[in-house]
Order: C-alpha cells, then sequence, then structure tokens
C-alpha cells in the first residue's frame, strides 16, 4: 500500500535522442528548493508583503443574488477619520473598462463586468462599493456606513431553468437570452447511428458547484509611483503576465507600466487564473491616493467573491451493439458560469475529452454556457475533465448492467489499443499515444477484481456489502499549438519562457514567469536546467513569477507548465551551454569539443588536471576579457517553446466501498489509482501532485457541494464550517500505480500531471456504489454521493420495485 | 499607539517583547502585523482551517481564535523558532522535506507547530492517531500522506531519543 509502484517499462514509442541518454537528474526525487524557505516561515505571500503608509482596502459586496441599485450614499463614511478613499460603480466607469476575459467563448459578446456593480448586480457578492482607510477594521467600518439602496429582483439559480422561456434576464443589454454562447464539435453520423443502435442510453448527469478553496485566499497590494509612471502589484496569482495584461486593459494604460509579481502562492488550483475586480479597485485607489493600497480577501469574501467550479448538467446517449460495442455517442452539456463571464471563461476540456478512451468514430458535443444568479465559476483543477468523466463512466457500467456485461470486459471491448493512436476525436484534438487498457487490467489486478466478482454480494459481518467501480479516463495536458487556441478564441498563447543568465559566483540565474504556487516549478526547472547544463542542482537559482525580470510567457495551469517549459528550458540551455563551453576550452587551450562541464567547473574530457571553474568562465564572459575575438560578452539566452501538441495523460482508478444498505451509510476502503504521465521529471512530486487532486477530487464526489437556497438564492454553504473539505482523517486509503509510456509530442516525453487526480474519483466510487447494491437497482445520476444519497438511491429503487410489483 | 490600544508584554521565541495591540486585534495579526512573524498564515479567522497554528504556553491553539490581549504574559512559540540554532532545519522540518510534506507551504507552519505539540506529550502514536490528532490543521495540496509520513517519522524519533535520556538517566 501507499507505494509509488515503479512499473516494468512500457515499450518505447519514440527514438527521441533524450531518451537514449542516461538522465542524471530527471527522473530523480531530487528534495524541492522550495522548502527551505517555507519550512522556516520566510515564505513571501501577498499578506506578508508591506509597504510603509501602506493603507488597506475592504469591499461592500450586494446581499442579494440579483439586485437593482437604486442609490449609494458615501457621506458618512468619508466622515469617519481614517478613511481615505471611497470608490462607487460610477466612478469605476469613468477610470476602467471591463474586465477582459482571457479566454472568451467563441461567440459570446464581451460583457461589462466592471470592478463594481454598475446599475444592478448579478450574484450575491458582487462588488458595489470600495473604501480605502488606515486600516481594514476601519475601511470595514465605513462600509458599514454607507447607504445603499437595492431593489430585489427576480433571480435564477439553476443552469437549466436559466434557459426556459420567461426566465429572469441577467444581462438583457448584451444577450437576448442567458445563454451566453454555446458551441459544438461533431464526427460522423451519430444520430443515424443511434437509430440504428441495439441499446440506447440516455441519462442527465448532474456534477455540483464546488470550491478550489486554496488555504491562501486571494490578495493584491497596489503600489503606483505618478512619476515614473510605475504601478508595481504584488498578487496571488498563476499567470503574473496575463494578469499584467488584463490590468492594462482594465486601467487602460500600457503593459509597460505596469509590474505584477507573485512571490509564494498559497494553492490556486485554477481559481487564480486572470484578473479580478480587487485587483483594478486596489489599483484604482493606489493611483487616486499615491500611497500603497493593499486588500486581501477574507475567506467569507472568498466563498463569495473568488471563482467557483464545476457545476454542469450533461446530457449523454450512448449507443452500442448487442455485443456492446459502442457506436455512437452525444453529449449536450450545459455549464453554470454564474453572473458574469469568469476572468478565465468557461471550461470546453469537456468537449475535448467526451469520449473518453474508447473507441468511437461517430459522437457529436454540444457546450451551452448559461448565465445565473449565482459567482462566476472558472477554471478548477481538471477544468471540465472530471465532470465529463463522471457522467461517461457511469453511463457505461450501466450499459454493461443493462447488456448483463461485465464492467470491465465492456471497456476492454471498447478501449483505444496502443495501435489506434494517434487517434483524432470530435473536437480535432489527437490523443498522442499511451496503453490504456494495461492501466485498466493493472487497476483491476490491484484490487482482485477477478475474484470480486466471482463472489457473491452477501453482507459482511458489520451489515456492509463490497462493491468496485473503476473509472478509465484520457486527460488532456497542456495545449496544443497557439493555432488551436485561436480557433477557440484564446488571448493567451501556448507557449513557456525561460531566460538564463550566467553570474560571477559561478551558478546561473534561471528567470521564468511561472509563479510558485506549490506545483514545485522552481524544483523541477533546476533539474531539467542542470541536466541539460551538466553543472549541479544547486548551481541553478530559479526567479519566478516576476514580469519585471521573466520573459513574456504564458503561466501555470492546464497541467501545461512543465510540459512547455520543459522545452524552453532545453533551448535555452543548450546554447548555454555551448557558449560555455567555447569560453572554457578556450582558457584551457583546448578545442571546445574536448571540454565538458561537470559541477562547477569546465575541464578536459579526459584529461582532469585540466580544470577551470564556472566562476571564471563566467567572469569572462560577463567582463568580455579573455574570451575569443570573435565572441560577444555576455552569458544570457532566453527561448520561446511551444510544444507541437498536447499530450495526453490517461489512467484508471479503482474504488472499493464497503456500503450499509439499510442506512446507505457507506466508507471508500481502498482508491487505486493507475496512471501514466509519461516521464516522470521528478516521482516525488509527481505523486505529491497525483495524491493532492485525488484527494480534491475524493472531496468533490463525497460531499463538497456549494448550495443555493432555491427560494431566496442566497449560498447555503459559504463559511468554512460550513464547506467540509477533506481533513487527514478523512482520506481512504490511495495506492498508487503508474506506468511511464513517454509522449512523442513533447520534450523528455512528459505529460502533465497537475490535474488528473480530480478525474476519476466521482464515478468510480459511483459505480462501485451501484456494483454493491446492484440487487437493489440503485443508480446515481448527480455529484457529490453523500450517505444521504444512497440512502434516498435505495428508496427511489424499493419503490420503482414495489411500483412494478403492485 | 493610540489611546484604545493595548500593551502586551510576552515572551515570542525565547525573547521577551512588548508591544500594542488593539483591543479587537487578534493574535494572528497581532504576531504578523505588529510583531512582523509572518510565518503565521491566517486563512479563515473562524477556528477551523488551522493556518495559524501557533503555541502558547506549550500548547498548540488556533491564534485567530486569541485576542492579542490574551498573549500578555505569554509563552508563545511560532515557526520561526523551529530551525536549529547553527541555521540548520530541524528533525521536523527535515522529516518534512524529505517526506514531501507540502507543496505550496502555506498550511505547513500550522502543522509544524502542531506537531511540535503533539511530540512535547511524549506518547506513542499510531497513525490513526495522527491522522485525527492533525485534523485540525488543512491542507488543499498535499491530501496528507507526507504530512503523516513526516509527522510519524518525528514523533518516533522524538520517543527514541526521549528513550535513550532515560536509560541513561
Ligand atoms: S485562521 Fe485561524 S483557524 Fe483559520
Ligand atoms: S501545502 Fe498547500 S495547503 Fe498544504
Amino acid at each position: 500500500m501507499n507505494e509509488f509502484v515503479e512499473a516494468p517499462a512500457a515499450p518505447k514509442e519514440t527514438t527521441r535522442q533524450e531518451e537514449s541518454l542516461k538522465h542524471r537528474l530527471i527522473g530523480t526525487s531530487v528534495p524541492r528548493t522550495e522548502d527551505e524557505r517555507l519550512l522556516r516561515g520566510d515564505g513571501r505571500f501577498t499578506d506578508d508583503v508591506q509597504f510603509a503608509h501602506q493603507l488597506e482596502m475592504a469591499v461592500g459586496r450586494c446581499p442579494f443574488p440579483h439586485a437593482r441599485i437604486l442609490s449609494i450614499d458615501v457621506s458618512r463614511a468619508l466622515e469617519l477619520e481614517g478613511v481615505k478613499h471611497v470608490l462607487t460603480g460610477e466612478q469605476v466607469r469613468e477610470q476602467s473598462a471591463p474586465l477582459t476575459v482571457l479566454r472568451p467563448v467563441p461567440g459570446a459578446p464581451q460583457l461589462p463586468y466592471y470592478a463594481l456593480a454598475q446599475d444592478k448586480a448579478t450574484y450575491e457578492g458582487q462588488p458595489v462599493v470600495s473604501v480605502v482607510a488606515v486600516s481594514r477594521a476601519l475601511a470595514e467600518d465605513a462600509i458599514e456606513l454607507i447607504e445603499i439602496e437595492y431593489e430585489p429582483l427576480p433571480h435564477v439559480s439553476d443552469a437549466i431553468a436559466a434557459l426556459e422561456e420567461g426566465a429572469p434576464l441577467l444581462h438583457p443589454q448584451s444577450l437576448a437570452s442567458n445563454l451566453l454562447a454555446s458551441n459544438g464539435d461533431r464526427a460522423g453520423e451519430p444520430e443515424a447511428r443511434i437509430e440504428a443502435a441495439d441499446v440506447v442510453l440516455r441519462s442527465r448527469m448532474r456534477i455540483g458547484r464546488v470550491t478550489p478553496l486554496p488555504m491562501e485566499t486571494r490578495g493584491v497590494v497596489a503600489v503606483w509611483r505618478p512619476g515614473a509612471r510605475e504601478l508595481s502589484i504584488h498578487t496571488s496569482t498563476q499567470v503574473p503576465h496575463l494578469v499584467r495584461k488584463q490590468l492594462a486593459e482594465s486601467l487602460r494604460i500600457g503593459e509597460e507600466c505596469i509590474r505584477v509579481s507573485a512571490s509564494d502562492v498559497g494553492g490556486g488550483f485554477g481559481m487564480k487564473l486572470g484578473v479580478y475586480p480587487e485587483d483594478v479597485l486596489a489599483s484604482l485607489h493606489a493611483m487616486a491616493l499615491r500611497r500603497p493600497v493593499k486588500w486581501i480577501e477574507d475567506r467569507m469574501e472568498h466563498f463569495r467573491a473568488s471563482t467557483h467550479g464545476r457545476e454542469s448538467i450533461h446530457d449523454y446517449c450512448l449507443a452500442a451493439d448487442a455485443e456492446g460495442r459502442f457506436v455512437a455517442m452525444t453529449n449536450t452539456y450545459t455549464t453554470d458560469i454564474g453572473g458574469w463571464n469568469s476572468p478565465f471563461g468557461s471550461s470546453q476540456l469537456s468537449s475535448v475529452i467526451f469520449t473518453g478512451p474508447y473507441r468511437v468514430a461517430d459522437a457529436a458535443v454540444e457546450r451551452r454556457v448559461a448565465m445565473t444568479n449565482k459567482t462566476p465559476v472558472g477554471a478548477y483543477r481538471g477544468y471540465g475533465q472530471p465532470e465529463v468523466n463522471f457522467a461517461l463512466e457511469v453511463l457505461v457500467d450501466r450499459l454493461a448492467r443493462k447488456l448483463g456485461k461485465d464492467p470491465l470486459a465492456l471497456r476492454e471491448l471498447n478501449m483505444l489499443r496502443p495501435e489506434d493512436l494517434p487517434w483524432t476525436v470530435p473536437s480535432g484534438a489527437v490523443y498522442d499515444s499511451g496503453d490504456y487498457l494495461r492501466t485498466l487490467r493493472m487497476a483491476a489486478e490491484a484490487v482482485d477484481y477477478a475474484a470480486h466478482r466471482a463472489s457473491p454480494r452477501v453482507p459482511r459481518p458489520d451489515g456492509r456489502i463490497l462493491g468496485i467501480g473503476l473509472s478509465s479516463f484520457v486527460e488532456r495536458t497542456g495545449y496544443a499549438s497557439a493555432r488551436f487556441l485561436a480557433n477557440r478564441g484564446s488571448k493567451f498563447g501556448a507557449h513557456e519562457s525561460v531566460t538564463l543568465r550566467a553570474n560571477r559566483s559561478g551558478t546561473i540565474d534561471l528567470y521564468t514567469g511561472v509563479s510558485s504556487i506549490g506545483q514545485s516549478s522552481e524544483t523541477a526547472f533546476a533539474q531539467i536546467c542542470a541536466e541539460v547544463l551538466g553543472v549541479d542542482f544547486d548551481a541553478v537559482r530559479v526567479h519566478s513569477g516576476d514580469t519585471a525580470s521573466s520573459p513574456l510567457n504564458t503561466g501555470a495551469f492546464a497541467s501545461r507548465t512543465l510540459i512547455a517549459a520543459a522545452g524552453a528550458l532545453r533551448e535555452a540551455a543548450l546554447p548555454f551551454r555551448d557558449k560555455t563551453l567555447r569560453l572554457g576550452a578556450w582558457a584551457l587551450g583546448i578545442a571546445p569539443e574536448e571540454a565538458v562541464i561537470e559541477g562547477y567547473e569546465v575541464r578536459h574530457r579526459d584529461d582532469a588536471d585540466k580544470r577551470v571553474p564556472l566562476s571564471d568562465v563566467f567572469s569572462r564572459a560577463i567582463l568580455g576579457q579573455g574570451i575569443p575575438h570573435d565572441e560577444t560578452p555576455g552569458l544570457e539566452t532566453t527561448a520561446h517553446f511551444e510544444p507541437p501538441s498536447a499530450a495526453f495523460s490517461f489512467g484508471t482508478a479503482a474504488a472499493v466501498v464497503a456500503v450499509d444498505p439499510e442506512t446507505g451509510e457507506f466508507s471508500v476502503e481502498r482508491f487505486v489509482m493507475v496512471h501514466d504521465c509519461g516521464v516522470a521529471v521528478n516521482p516525488m512530486i509527481v505523486e505529491g501532485q497525483v495524491r493532492g487532486a485525488l484527494v480534491q477530487g475524493l472531496g468533490a464526489a463525497l460531499g463538497e457541494e456549494l448550495r443555493y437556497d432555491a427560494v431566496t438564492g442566497q449560498l447555503l454553504s459559504g463559511s468554512m464550517l460550513d464547506y467540509a473539505v477533506p481533513r487527514a482523517a478523512d482520506v481512504p486509503p490511495i495506492e498508487l500505480l503508474h506506468t511511464e509510456v513517454p509522449s512523442p509530442v513533447t520534450t523528455f516525453g512528459v505529460r502533465g500531471v497537475g490535474e488528473v487526480g480530480t478525474i476519476p474519483p466521482g464515478a468510480a466510487i459511483a459505480n462501485a456504489l451501484c456494483d454493491a447494491l446492484a440487487d437493489y437497482g440503485v443508480e446515481f445520476s448527480a455529484l457529490p454521493i453523500t450517505p444521504e444519497s444512497v440512502w434516498r438511491a435505495l428508496q427511489a429503487a424499493r419503490e420503482s420495485t414495489q411500483g412494478a410489483a403492485a | 499607539m493610540t489611546l484604545n490600544e493595548n500593551e502586551i508584554t510576552l515572551t515570542l521565541n525565547g525573547e521577551s517583547v512588548r508591544a500594542w495591540a488593539p483591543s479587537r486585534m487578534h493574535a494572528a495579526d497581532f504576531l504578523r502585523q505588529r510583531l512582523g512573524r509572518t510565518g503565521t498564515h491566517v486563512g479563515c479567522e473562524q477556528g477551523v482551517c488551522g493556518m495559524c497554528t501557533v503555541m502558547v504556553d506549550g500548547q498548540a491553539v488556533k491564534s485567530c481564535l486569541m485576542l492579542a490581549a490574551q498573549l500578555d504574559g505569554a509563552e508563545v512559540r511560532t515557526v520561526e523558532s523551529l530551525a536549529e540554532e547553527n541555521g540548520d532545519l530541524n528533525a521536523l522540518q527535515q522529516a518534512f522535506k524529505r517526506h514531501h510534506g507540502l507543496q505550496c507551504g502555506f498550511c505547513t507552519p500550522g502543522f509544524l507547530m502542531l506537531a511540535t505539540s503533539l511530540a512535547a506529550r511524549g506518547e506513542p502514536m499510531s497513525r490513526e492517531q495522527i491522522r485525527d490528532e492533525i485534523s485540525g490543521v488543512l491542507c488543499r495540496c498535499t491530501g496528507y500522506e507526507g504530512i503523516v509520513r513526516a509527522v510519524e517519522e518525528y514523533l518516533q524519533l522524538q520517543q527514541n531519543e526521549g528513550q535513550v535520556v532515560e536509560v541513561e538517566a
């Protein structure tokens, strides 16, 4: 248990030069560089940044899900001693432009989402006024003194209801309905195949609304130096360069005037992906006051003001022949984007992987983005993939039951084989390579699936029945080319970049725009850089997340960082290495071909006595002294790299549950995850990423849910006391197994790994419960699944059998 | 200092300090903002997340639930006190590093202080007990496995060292 088992190497599918090399650092569990500061309390999170004469901001928020703002009277707040500045919607409209969206849905209008609500607010928690004072407490007191007259409007909180005729309209000036946009992909003739199929299953599957809930909330410190025309922003973000772009757009100033830095970020999980209203507000206040302004989101605000995740409804249709061969698949799904377009935009990965790891050529998918009077939904780890995996994999088991087949056998029958790959799915995306079937078999073996199937479903002495559920998946990691993104309306690129700079100490500064959000990029980047250069791991110092020092990049999301950065690191390190060798060889009086870099030295390949320290070589380069005449001074390289394609991770999870058929109480007794992320740069980090994401996936499967009151439209589970994230004692035993099929489309064969764990838990657990309760005819069509929902499913099953008997 | 601020004298990480805080300021903000010990974090101010866990008079407490004024006369330990005098990470910190018990590191100070107080009890603990005992601090990144392994190893080490001392005495 709990071991990160190295499976026997899979057949190599590429002949990349890198793979023939024996790696020194790539593939080893180097301890993390980040830990040294974080373990000492020396991290620098946004709230740790403090300036002289700093002021603090508080934000007044709409308490209703939908309300017209009739009047705002700030006079009493301004009279309070210590209050420095107040902003209302009117001033914000004069001084800034609406927030832009990084990934607008093609065909959707740009909504006028200003940093403060204009004539009306469309979600509970939308900022309406902001106040800056000498302390946060005083700013909050001032908010209390502002009189705002609201006229509550009819609201809609259900995404399906929002799209019905007669629903209250959120943005009538921009949209004739609450449908922000819809778009689809298709291949073949799914409708005709469904018509002709032997079995057709249709089901509506609901995935609940959750919150990514990083332990560090959002925060921003804005400093404006008018004479220098420099706005300096410290913020907790995954994408400093994209925040800079979006801030420039909203503040209507040039990007050159803005510096964004994110030092340590206390978790993001997709939620810290782009500009938020408070970033614009703090900037406007700072620019008006010429004093530093800090805003730190409190947790109650966080539940309403930071983007939520997941909520979507999938109407699936799965058609098969009598043997169980899938002949067609369609999925029309509705994602709930909330009251405004979030800074990142609606998920579209459900459309990319809705056919899962299966061979089905005739398939169609349609995405509908619905607006409701709730907090905007943004990116969250997996972003569309856990949702669609739950819907599809639950349906696969349902088909197995309908046909009287073993769910494992049904998956085996339909799964893409290595020789089927590369495989193009309806969206045009291409599954690169992999052995999906192998992960399925490994997962089944790990939980002794065959023995379980052969034994009868009888309760154990404790009254509980055991069940095993499988969930197989393919995960898109990274992005295909910028060209692909352009077709999907994206306002960011697909590349990553890095700058390497030699310094006189004989070490290398590595600059990246990727901020440190817990994904260990500092460690992994240094590993790759040191590997290519031949220097010690400790010789590389990573400086991350500052737009003033790093080359323009994209950022840490979509499991793309390492995929793209690995290429950039290699492209920057190779010329850096070559120049180091040329200068070192010159110093030694040998030919560059005879020189090698080792540790902190350049030396002769065969003669250890001929050696020169890197500090010497780098000093020569920096001074321009003691170098060949045809060399330019300096030793600094920058590379931008765009992967030729996205890499697809894959795997299978198996859950073992024990459920009480009377009460619905259940527990997950084992959870096995077999996963392939290609070449693991640092297996320890990979294990940490997979485990962490699995626990988030388990949390969302087993209880996390942001519920809204159907009548009042108010958020019911909007505090840490009401929203239960997994604690250490709640986590079931998790076993990780992995295979390693190198991706042919990425540098070093890596595939992304940050999000995968969120994908399979929901379906694996639902399928395990259905397996245990097979004799009761229980079905699940919604996440989360709690003992109460199991009990209800049991009641429903009993009633329907009684109804049938009567 | 303004009129409605209270004077507070305490021992912080072995050093005697005197500072002022408004009556309604909680202890976590006081440690961070008035005493500059920003290793102690704030995640909810509701007593749920445990990010603000510090040791007060030998006990792990959630400092967001205490008022600054309650620290008057107390002996307080924060994460900044853990490393060895020569600057090395202490055994607990090393165990966290070795077992990958942190990713973003925001929760780490809370877990370190909680584990330090658990070790002070000097009782052996099973993995299950450790999981229960550390459930007052949340981590959204790691899935807890590395944290549990690190705490288990550290407690065992403390146990062994304790036994050695007893035998010698
Ligand atoms: S900040 Fe104290 S428990 Fe969350
Ligand atoms: S390491 Fe990020 S919350 Fe624990």
